[in-house]
């Protein structure tokens, strides 16, 4: 698994010489789930008395399937509201997850992730986004019997074709949870995204949020498995929204 | 010189890209090394389960709590069988006539339940003591 999920990332690395931030909230896993199909919604919208910033929503349906056992490529359908501003469909988007190690048996689980985001709008710019993922499963944490779960995603973008702008900016999205029971494990999430990394002297307006998120399954064996999260953020500065509530719902069954 | 040809079949705004794709593939190598060194220093224990017909063989795997140490599931069947746990977070597809590991722990001591996901009525328990 391992050589063909790194000849894939390494395909991928060049690839991705060809992508722009998108202020999503959507956690990605490093574990693929092999010849299992998915459905899945992600939803969020914000709360701000600053009717700039109020009400801001974004919708996706994706549609997955694990191809093999180290990489899972999704169709994903944005739809988003800008506040004050009507439904408009924004992109269509090709995810890619590969998983780089078997889950379990290294200190921490890697995978990584890329998509290429293509702009409904010819305005826009069409995009790229990839990075790291990271999965930490920390049982017994400090001896106190209860078994956590981290997950570290580090994802940069860049904005490609026409309109692009040569910003380079980086998504930081970090979910710690306890694993209390499949069906309900609490947690916390952040999730920042810095406007350029490229370019230090440019960075302005990073955002931040922090909140807490419960995260669950219920398996109906053969018929499927169902899979929520739903989560309120608080924004950290002047730049980020007051309150976020963000959610994903999923569908998957194997075949 | 192959890097040099794709580099100057690029434009230019995306050559900080693929300076981020080499220092982040660098930075996932030094990892797996760092991770593939440090496993190697300890070669996890291994048990052995099969999957024959509608039940596992055995269906009680008894595991010394503390250590890490790896599961190698064999299915005897044809058709294809998935190894899953929920409250060991595993979850892995074996196809007929394959097998599979999975890496676990370490765990507190406790009976942990596993089963195949295509076929619920088989089911067993890995007992840590």
């Amino acid at each position: 698994m391992r050589v063909g999920a790194g000849i894939a990332f390494c395909l991928v690395s060049l690839l991705l010489s060809y992508a722009p931030a998108r202020a999503d909230f959507e956690m990605h896993y490093p574990v693929i789930d092999y010849r299992e199909a998915e459905i899945e919604h992600n939803g969020s919208t914000s709360f701000d008395n600053r009717s700039s910033m109020n009400n801001n929503q974004s919708y996706t349906i994706e549609l997955g399937y694990g191809v093999t056992p180290w990489w899972e490529p999704e169709l994903e359908f944005d739809l988003a509201a800008a506040p004050g501003q009507n439904w408009n469909y924004n992109a269509t988007t090709f995810e890619n997850t590969f998983q780089l190690t078997e889950q379990g048996e290294y200190w921490a689980d890697l995978g990584f992730f890329a998509e290429y985001q293509h702009a409904a709008s010819r305005l826009d710019a069409d995009a790229i986004n990839f990075g790291p993922l990271v999965q930490k499963e920390w049982n017994n944490a400090l001896g106190s019997g209860l078994n956590t779960l981290h997950t570290l995603n580090l994802l940069v973008s860049k904005e490609v074709g026409r309109n692009r702008n040569d910003a380079t900016p980086l998504a930081v999205s970090w979910q710690s949870r306890l694993e209390l029971d499949p069906l309900f494990q609490p947690g916390v999430e952040y999730y920042g995204n810095f406007n350029n990394i490229a370019g230090p002297t440019t960075m302005s307006d990073p955002t931040h949020r922090i909140g807490p998120v419960i995260v669950g399954a219920y398996n109906m064996y053969q018929y499927g498995k169902l899979k929520y999260e739903a989560g309120y953020l608080v924004g950290l500065n002047n730049a980020t929204e007051r309150g976020t509530i963000r959610w994903r719902l999923e569908y998957e069954k194997s075949f | 010189m192959i890097l040099q040809i794709i580099r100057n079949m690029l434009p230019a705004g995306i050559e900080g890209v693929a300076i981020m794709a080499r220092r982040l593939a660098v930075i996932a190598l030094l990892f797996l090394y760092a991770s593939v060194a440090s496993a190697r220093a300890q070669e996890p224990a291994n048990f052995n389960i099969a999957i024959k017909e509608h039940h596992f063989e055995p269906a009680e795997l008894d595991v010394p709590a503390g250590i890490k140490f790896t599961v190698t599931v064999k299915n005897l069947n044809d058709t294809a069988a998935e190894f899953e746990s929920t409250v060991l977070n595993r979850e892995k597809v074996v196809v007929g006539g394959a097998s599979i590991t999975v890496y676990l722990g370490p765990l507190t001591p406790g009976s942990y339940e596993f089963f195949n996901d295509f076929d619920p009525d088989a089911r067993g328990h890995i007992v840590v003591k």
